[in-house]
């Protein structure tokens, strides 16, 4: 670990903290507004109008009847909205592998998945919007489906895009070397297929937009869910065809998001061109049947994976194969890549393997269209990998963990044989740690006494390194060509109250306190002092958003560069009104203070009534107000989950026992929110590892549109959690913060696999696809039984 | 049978008079608005949430005569007359109820949707149950989702709640 | 998902139900707690033309404790009974209410509304079947009652004319003194991939008697009559036991859904059998 770079040790008192969340009073009292809490004098309410089928080609569509009910205002179809936009959205990266995808707003010739939308009605009320939506008769011709992503690749699959032939978004391939040879020579070789179910993120508030467009002004203001107001400006500017200084976009409080809020969806587009041929606001607000079926789903892929190992149990080399099901577009603007190259280029991990290579695809089905779903990718790629080593354990009666720290990396900055450089980590101290707070000896030999009465407890450990701080040189490293901007400002008011402004957005994360902490400890004033705004194009200053655990670096980072700045001016101007060099002062409690004179102060108001209102007394400073830009290095945060469950082998069903994880995001800036986050995301692994499927049948109908069927964890299956952190500040970002967010959702559905297998291994049992219903692990029993005998 | 009193045009809008957070309010309704978008959306009270509309999510939960009730499982025109509590009822002006306090010490919220559902039922967990076991806790809440926090911070939250309103020797409704 | 449009009439009487069910016929629905009827109208996989709401007959709401029989008016709400002192009579009926989704659901949801939508996996069918309990059917004719062995009659069909309601259920007090109810359900409170209520009479190690009911696993629920038959004058332990468990799986056939397989139901089903009789003894009397 560098020692140069340890700048927590000079933060002072708010980064760090248990800071309580500024923002929870306004939520609590039920008084913040979420999308659908924004009612707009004379606003119209729309309705979608969704394919019933999941791949055709729309013969016919007759409005005549929705038309004619009293309260419908407007009926819009294909046509309309691309008369009145500058084109579909065509989702592509600069990458010779990839090929563009063309996604119509409203489907006009063809439909390709359950819940596409072909139409929109805009009525009085929703009610009647959704009378209207009944009343529109479509005439479909069947076109074929493909519903299984290698199926897709096939020859004779059913083509969904005509400019995308064979199915196929992008085939990638990456070799680190000597590949074949080492399997060739290798003692060993293991090896495993594994097939993550399709989920969707499902935030407990859907997607939603509200436009209102002011003709007299010719401004638009839109009102989104949305993670990313800024870039869904610069997006729909472009698709509109309106400048974005005409255009407000504003995300509201936004009830969750996990990835699914950080793409650009059709209806943010149709709904204003509504409000615009309208010159009304409209909302649309989506409900949970549009949200399951036509959102975004995630995660599923068909993942190979061999691994070469010693007699020693030394891994290697790793070899991959990644078939992702893109659904039926590529996400805009993100690409489906986003789960099956995530997955693979993450093979690594911990692990210290020179030899790694993956084969990716990216393949078209008749499905809602895939996208980011926290810990996008990874959370296959984990499931596959860790899985695997998993069985490796026990053929070669390792203990799983001992396996794990035998082939772990050390702490200092590492670069994995993919390329990508960690900058430093815990990653076998986090193992040692987790095992400590399981009692992972003890919980051995509990198993060995249960297993004596029949009962079957299983543990599993899951260490992980989470790729965080998706800016340029993330994304880049990651295989997503693209370039980001992110920014903060930092402004002192005249009565010394700090008013600072981020381009990234909260939803849930707690941003508007713990950066308020960031910019406090910085500019050395009280926590009360500063107000946190951003989700406002017109008032935030511009970045990308918030996804890929991102805003604690890039907007921390923006933040510190910008109170830097400030507090320089202050203490300029501090040293001219005290006459005293600045580098003899100090700020703290929003009060300058002459180093070993305590006498001599002013307040930061004080100087602050200077700046503003001072006249000459101002000297060389003009503002105490700073924008910075960030755009951080790769930082990657590291951790490990470890999932303690007990399996009814008569049922096949998993009793969640507990969770511990230890996580380490180097600098802290709130270790309760971080706390928060892991928990969240332990939770949504329990989902994945046990209960949540988006299920089409062969025909591509979609079966899971309620949540009857698509099952989110409650508080009955998800157990007790003990949490910890460990502390390696990066070596490479500003104030040594790491992202934080998404790792406990690239380890804990892993590790509740891992502890199924583990419980059941006196039969022998293999797991290799999610989610493990009870009667997927009775079947997996059973058919251990029948091909050894029995126990 | 007050078929005469109501409309029998389905389209047509009844008054609809119900007393919220102690006061008494009226507003219109169709027979087929779900009592959810008529705190919403008639009367203003947007801090019930929707979550599913299918009586699953548990977000939309208030308070009818103490019970704890999905309000969009109910037509507006079925809560005439009753007592409804929602969120906006529990603090008193700028003061957070003890519920609400402990959510924000346990951090038992981070989007925050869920948490107007959950605090309803956490009161009325807490005027039949004053002091609930963790399992009993994790069995009442289990009809309300919450999709950010895994429930260990709610669950704190509301032993801690629990502990609040006993040392102060109220009930959740009457502290 | 917001209904369709509905005319909307309250009736004071249940003549007035009978009156309007036989004016509008299939046109019409009668809402009761309205926990499932308003989830599938939401969905609009439910549009009746007319909403007949029971909520205004309050006649219809009690427990009444007659003696031989407990009877619970149809809108009595689940948490009421589950909370009644009476209902302590039959602990089997509340521990089978705390499976019926969550506490919101049986604060609205009623007792007799949850029968007579007739969910083959629901709870209180198959526990009506298990207590050998009568359904009343008030018609234009007058009362008619039903017993439950006759009352379910395929996916959400009873053997309610259109023209009739539901009015009470009677539960018979004397019942066979071991029991136990059980269920496995992928998330707590949904419905059940199966499930069993059971009433053993045991004396002296013999059975004198034994009800098995299961939910989930057919289009009604269903009495598991020959595994019944199979137990009495016997111990219904260990290999006994394994046949009766047996014996019921063998005579279901149960249909298959996202959530499990049909063959998954069936093997579910022998298991709960066996935890619910081995419960039951252990368990003892009643109360």
């Amino acid at each position: 670990m560098s020692v140069d770079a340890k700048p927590t040790a000079t933060l002072p008192q708010y980064v760090g903290a248990r800071v309580l969340r500024v923002e929870d009073p306004e939520f609590l009292m039920g008084r913040a507004k979420y999308l659908d809490d924004i009612t707009l004098p004379d606003m119209l309410h729309a309705a979608f109008v969704r394919s019933p089928v999941p791949h055709a080609e729309i013969v016919n569509v007759d409005i005549e009847a929705a038309q004619a009910l009293d309260g419908v205002v407007a009926i819009y179809t294909a046509a309309d909205i691309e008369a009145n936009t500058t084109g579909p959205f065509v989702t592509a990266l600069p990458r010779d592998e990839i090929m563009p995808v063309t996604r119509p707003l409203l489907a006009s010739d063809r439909v390709r998945f359950v819940g596409e939308p072909i139409a929109v009605i805009v009525a009085t009320s929703r009610y009647i919007a959704e009378d209207a939506a009944a009343l529109v008769e479509i005439d479909f011709k069947d076109l074929g489906v493909v519903t299984n992503a290698e199926h897709g690749l096939t020859e004779d699959a059913v083509q969904l895009h005509d400019d995308v032939p064979g199915n196929n978004i992008a085939h990638i391939e990456f070799d680190s070397g000597d590949v074949d040879r080492v399997f060739d020579e290798a003692p060993h070789v293991f090896s495993k297929r594994f097939h993550i179910g399709r989920v969707t993120a499902a935030p407990l508030e859907g997607r939603g937009v509200i436009a209102n467009y002011n003709p007299g002004a010719d401004h638009l203001t839109i009102w989104s869910s949305t993670q990313m107001p800024h870039f869904a400006r610069t997006l729909l500017a472009g698709t509109l065809g309106m400048a974005e200084k005409k255009m407000r976009v504003i995300a509201p409080a936004v009830g969750g998001g996990f990835g699914v809020k950080s793409c650009l969806f059709p209806e943010e587009a149709v709904i204003p061109v509504a409000s615009r041929l309208l010159s009304r606001p409209v909302k649309w607000a989506e409900d949970r049947q549009e949200a399951l079926s036509s959102s975004a789903h995630a995660k599923e892929i068909i993942m190979d994976l061999d691994i070469a190992v010693d007699d020693e149990g030394t891994f290697l080399a790793f070899r991959g194969n990644y078939v992702g099901d893109a659904g039926a577009y590529a996400i805009f603007p993100w690409t489906s890549l986003v789960d099956p190259l995530l997955a693979a280029d993450v093979v690594a991990g911990i692990y210290d393997v020179r030899h790694v290579s993956y084969k990716v695809d990216s393949v078209l089905t008749n499905k809602c269209p895939a996208g980011p779903y926290r810990a996008t990718g990874q959370t296959g790629g984990y499931l596959l990998r860790d899985s695997l080593i998993d069985d490796i354990a026990r053929a070669m009666d390792i203990d799983p963990v001992e396996l794990r720290l035998k082939n772990c990396i050390g702490n200092e900055p590492y670069v994995t044989a993919t390329g990508f450089r960690y900058d430093g980590g815990s990653y076998a101290e986090s193992i040692r740690k987790v095992c400590d707070m399981i009692g992972y000896d003890k919980l051995r030999e509990e198993q060995a006494e249960l297993r004596k009465e029949g009962r079957y407890l299983g543990i599993g450990v899951a260490p992980y390194v989470e790729p965080t701080a998706w800016g340029s040189k993330s994304a880049q490293k990651h295989g997503f060509p693209a370039e980001f901007y992110d920014s903060a400002s930092v402004t002192v008011e005249p009565d010394g109250s700090v008013n600072v402004t981020v381009g990234t957005q909260s939803h849930g994360q707690g941003h508007v306190t713990s950066l308020a902490q960031v910019a406090a400890d910085q500019l050395g004033v009280r926590l009360e002092d500063v107000k946190v705004l951003d989700s406002d194009s017109d008032t935030a200053v511009y970045g990308a958003g918030t996804f890929m655990s991102r805003t604690a670096v890039v907007s921390g980072g923006s933040i510190m560069r910008a109170a830097a700045d400030v507090r320089e001016r202050i203490l300029a101007l501090a040293g001219q009104e005290l006459e005293v060099n600045p580098s003899d002062l100090e700020i703290s409690n929003s009060t300058i203070t002459v180093k070993g004179s305590p006498g001599k102060s002013m307040t930061v108001a004080e100087v602050s009534a200077v700046a503003y209102f001072g006249g000459e007394r101002r000297g060389e400073v003009e503002t105490l107000t700073s924008t910075r830009y960030y755009d951080p290095p790769e930082t990657y945060s590291n951790g490990v989950i470890a999932a303690v469950v007990e399996v009814d082998v008569e049922t096949g069903h998993v009793k969640m026992r507990h969770f511990a994880a230890v996580e380490d995001c180097g600098t802290m800036l709130n270790p309760m929110i971080i706390e928060g986050q892991v928990a969240g995301a332990l939770a949504q692994g329990v989902g994945i590892a046990l209960l949540e499927n988006a299920v089409y049948d062969e025909q591509g109908q979609f079966n899971t549109a309620s949540l009857m069927d698509y099952l989110y964890p409650s508080s009955n299956e998800v157990p007790t959690m003990d949490l910890a952190h460990l502390v390696t500040p990066s070596d490479v970002s500003e104030g040594g913060i790491k992202g934080m967010g998404e790792g406990g959702l690239v380890g804990s559905p892993v590790a509740v696999v891992n502890a199924v297998a583990d419980a059941l291994s006196p039969f022998g049992v293999t797991i290799n696809s999610t989610p493990l219903r009870p009667a997927d692990v009775l079947a997996k029993i059973e058919a251990a039984q029948a091909g050894n005998g029995g126990r | 049978m007050s078929v005469q009193e109501t409309s029998t045009d389905a389209q047509d809008d009844l008054v609809v008079q119900v007393r919220v957070n102690g006061e008494s309010r009226r507003g219109f309704a169709e027979p087929r608005t779900l009592l959810s978008d008529f705190l919403r959306h008639e009367l203003g009270l947007t801090g019930t949430h929707v979550g599913c509309e299918h009586g699953v999510c548990g977000a939309c939960t208030v308070l009818i005569d103490g019970e704890p009730v999905r309000s969009c499982l109910m037509f507006a025109v079925q809560a005439g007359g009753k007592e409804i509590e929602t969120v906006e009822g529990l603090a008193k002006g700028a003061e957070m109820h003890p519920i609400q306090q402990a959510f924000q010490e346990n951090h038992a919220l981070q989007c925050a949707f869920c948490t107007p559902g959950f605090l309803m039922t956490v009161s009325a967990l807490l005027d039949t149950n004053p002091d609930p076991s963790e399992d009993e806790i994790r069995e009442y809440l289990s009809g309300n989702v919450c999709r950010c926090t895994g429930y260990v911070g709610i669950v704190a939250a509301v032993q801690s709640a629990a502990k609040k309103l006993r040392d102060q020797g109220g009930t959740a409704d009457e502290r | 998902m917001k209904p369709a449009p509905f005319k909307y009439v309250v009736p004071d009487t249940v003549d007035e139900v009978l009156a309007l069910q036989a004016e509008h016929e299939d046109e019409a629905k009668v809402l009761a707690g309205g926990q499932s009827l308003v989830a599938l109208m939401n969905f609009r996989m439910a549009q009746p033309s007319v909403l007949i709401d029971l909520n205004g007959l309050t006649s219809l709401s009690g427990i009444e404790n007659g003696g031989p029989v407990i009877e619970i008016k149809a809108l009595t709400r689940q948490l009421e009974v589950e909370r009644s002192a009476t209902m302590t009579a039959l602990p089997i009926v509340a521990e089978a209410l705390r499976h019926v989704a969550h506490v919101a659901i049986r604060a609205r949801g009623t007792f007799g509304g949850n029968i007579a939508h007739a969910d083959p996996a629901s709870e209180l069918p198959a526990l009506m079947l298990a207590l050998e309990a009568e359904m009343v059917a008030t018609g234009p004719d007058g009362e008619r009652v039903i017993p439950a062995a006759d009352f379910f009659k395929g996916y959400f069909t009873t053997s309610l004319e259109p023209t009739e309601i539901l009015t009470s259920v009677r539960i018979p007090t004397k019942q066979p003194g071991a029991w136990a109810f059980m269920e496995l359900a992928r998330r707590h409170g949904d419905f059940a991939l199966a499930g069993v209520a059971t009433l053993l009479d045991v004396e002296d190690g013999r059975c004198r008697s034994a009800r098995i009911a299961l939910f989930g696993v057919a289009d009604t629920p269903v009495r598991a009559t020959e595994a019944e038959a199979f137990l009495v004058g016997k111990d219904p332990v260990g290999e006994v036991l394994e046949e009766a468990a047996r014996i019921t799986a063998e005579a279901l056939n149960p249909s298959s859904d996202i959530h499990a397989p049909g063959a998954y139901r069936k093997k579910l089903s022998s298991v709960l059998v066996k935890r619910a009789v081995t419960a039951a003894l252990n368990r003892g009397d009643m109360g």
